[in-house]
């Protein structure tokens, strides 16, 4: 994994490197069994008793659900140093979790996009903040 | 519960940015559907308002902005918003009140100015609003939500690139026949595909941007009005729908889905749509004209299966065989749909209720469908917000 000392999300509590892997920050109800993306968009199972909500990292990898292109810059607040347009976004899929999850494709070739194909988290350097910080995002690349 | 009729209409025609205040937009319709209706202001006993979420205190207090401008009665005035079924809303509080006896004769209304550039977040407070994480860190502006689900369906289905453009094709020659419409220019399948990917598999054309633009809409169970006003249109049903669990959409502003689906895709939408056939008891197969929802051409397509017009999957060779053109047994957004309109978030939904209604009343002229006794308008908003309307003439 590339050196993550001094990097910062530009907000907390959906993506973790502490483990020495880039996961996804999600919580898992273990009363309907539902995952949630960010942890605290909850969207329990109706009827549930919503008892037991814990805090899980979601698998590294996951299958490419769906994929499209954006050829446009993301209107503010969204904002990187480097121009990424055209920049891919995936929907990739956690099997195990029964959840898909939306990110920007990094590090891979855009011509290359399958539907199906092997995807792992990691993360996209944004910008560099006052206190001189990589500011960054989760993202998606294929798996080599 | 008492039968409602729309007795009066109006539309400020659809427009790019303006310069103008959402009130007046708003009054130029209100004022052509007090003529329509042939009513006095003081007659209408409640305002059922969709705010205008850019208009700040007075966009949020619209129906007293409006009110004030025709003079105030002291009316209940009720001001909603359920993102782009706020008009939905609005016709449905209205449809209410005078069904359960509480007022005669009541006005729903929505206005809209289009901001000036994208659509982007509302707040900077990721905590309070999670909308703000799909703007800062997601790079997931809304048509790109459409793709994605256009991108699954082409794989599922089979879907062409042809299959998009078409729908722009359709919409793009009755919108030019719409005199409310923004863009009445015709279009080409070629010149559709030869138009720039905004997201990959959807084109410039084929998505539809914001709009500036007003409607307004006077219901009634008054037995005198209606029987003084000009082809009145009963409605049959008016609902809203909620998402359900276990929906697979990837829904605007979220950032995840269920993968194992244990619902309708657009369930908000599959909701309102059935509970509206089960409180008219009218169905699908009974609907000569439909407005539906083309934020995109995907939409266009997926909204014939989630209504239930066919079987999911089915959509593409409707299309394609012309079973969706105005001749055919159902004509579909004879208006020119948002493809030729764009989205007006508030006034959206009472203007494609307005554009049933103007086919049932036999006003279209060159976009007329000949002999529309019933038409159904669906609208679709983010984050689970759908709404049914059922008229009958």
């Amino acid at each position: 994994m590339e050196n993550m000392v001094n990097k910062v999300a530009r907000i907390p509590n959906l993506v973790d490197w502490s483990t020495g892997e880039v996961r996804l920050m999600s919580a898992k109800c273990n009363s309907c069994g539902t995952y949630f993306f960010p942890k605290e968009h909850y969207q329990h199972r109706p009827g549930c008793s919503r008892e037991g909500v814990e805090d899980v990292l979601l698998a590294k990898k996951g299958k490419l659900a769906s994929y499209t292109i954006q050829y446009y810059p993301c209107p503010a607040p969204f904002k990187t140093e480097k121009k990424i347009t055209p920049y891919g976004i995936g929907l990739v899929e956690f099997e195990d979790e029964k959840i898909q999850i939306t990110g920007i494709i990094t590090g891979t070739d855009l011509k290359s996009l399958k539907i199906g194909m092997e995807m792992e988290t990691t993360i996209l350097d944004m910008y560099t903040n006052e206190e001189k910080q990589q500011v960054v995002t989760w993202a998606f690349k294929a798996v080599n | 519960m008492r039968d409602v009729y729309i007795i009066g209409t109006g539309i400020h025609p659809w427009m790019g940015f303006s310069e103008q205040v959402f009130a007046d937009f708003a009054a130029v319709a209100v004022n052509d559907a007090l003529k329509d209706a042939n009513l006095e202001w003081q007659k209408i006993e409640a305002i059922m308002a969709g705010i205008f979420i850019y208009g700040g205190n007075a966009g949020h207090l619209s129906g007293q902005y409006l009110e004030s401008i025709f003079g105030e009665t002291g009316i209940p005035v009720v001001n909603v918003y359920n993102a782009c079924a706020t008009g939905s809303a609005s016709i449905r509080m209205a449809y209410n009140s005078i069904a359960a006896g509480e007022t005669d004769t009541a006005l729903a209304f929505g206005a809209d100015v289009s901001p000036k550039g994208f659509l982007t977040a509302k707040s900077d407070n990721a905590v309070q609003d999670r909308d703000v994480i799909r703007w800062k860190m997601g790079g997931l502006p809304n048509p790109i939500y459409w793709a994605l689900e256009c991108r699954k369906r082409m794989e599922k289905y089979g879907t062409t690139e042809e299959d998009l453009a078409l729908v722009k094709v359709l919409m793009s020659e009755y919108g030019s026949k719409n005199p409310h419409a923004r863009f009445k220019k015709q279009y080409s399948i070629e010149e559709v595909l030869n138009s720039v990917y905004v997201c990959d598999p959807l084109r410039l054309f084929e998505i539809c941007p914001v709009s500036t633009g007003a409607a307004a809409l006077i219901v009634t169970a008054d037995e005198e009005l209606i029987s003084k006003a000009d082809n009145p249109v009963k409605i049959s049903a008016t609902t809203m729908g909620s998402a359900m669990y276990g929906d697979p959409t990837i829904r605007i502003s979220a950032l995840s889905c269920p993968s194992v689906p244990e619902a309708p895709m657009l369930s908000e939408s599959y909701s309102a749509s059935r509970q509206a056939y089960e409180k008219s008891g009218i169905g699908p197969e009974d609907i000569d004209v439909l407005e539906l929802p083309d934020n995109s051409s995907w939409h266009y397509l997926v909204y014939l299966e989630t209504c239930g017009f066919c079987k999911d999957g089915e959509a593409d060779k409707m299309l394609r065989d012309g079973e969706t053109k105005i001749g055919a047994k159902l004509a579909v957004n004879p208006s020119g749909g948002f493809s030729s309109h764009g989205e007006a978030l508030s006034a959206q939904a009472i203007w494609q209720v307005i554009e049933c209604a103007n086919q049932l009343r036999g006003r279209c002229g060159e976009r007329q469908v000949e002999g529309a006794k019933v038409a159904m308008a669906q609208t679709y908003g983010l984050m689970g917000n759908s709404g049914t309307t059922i008229m009958t003439i």
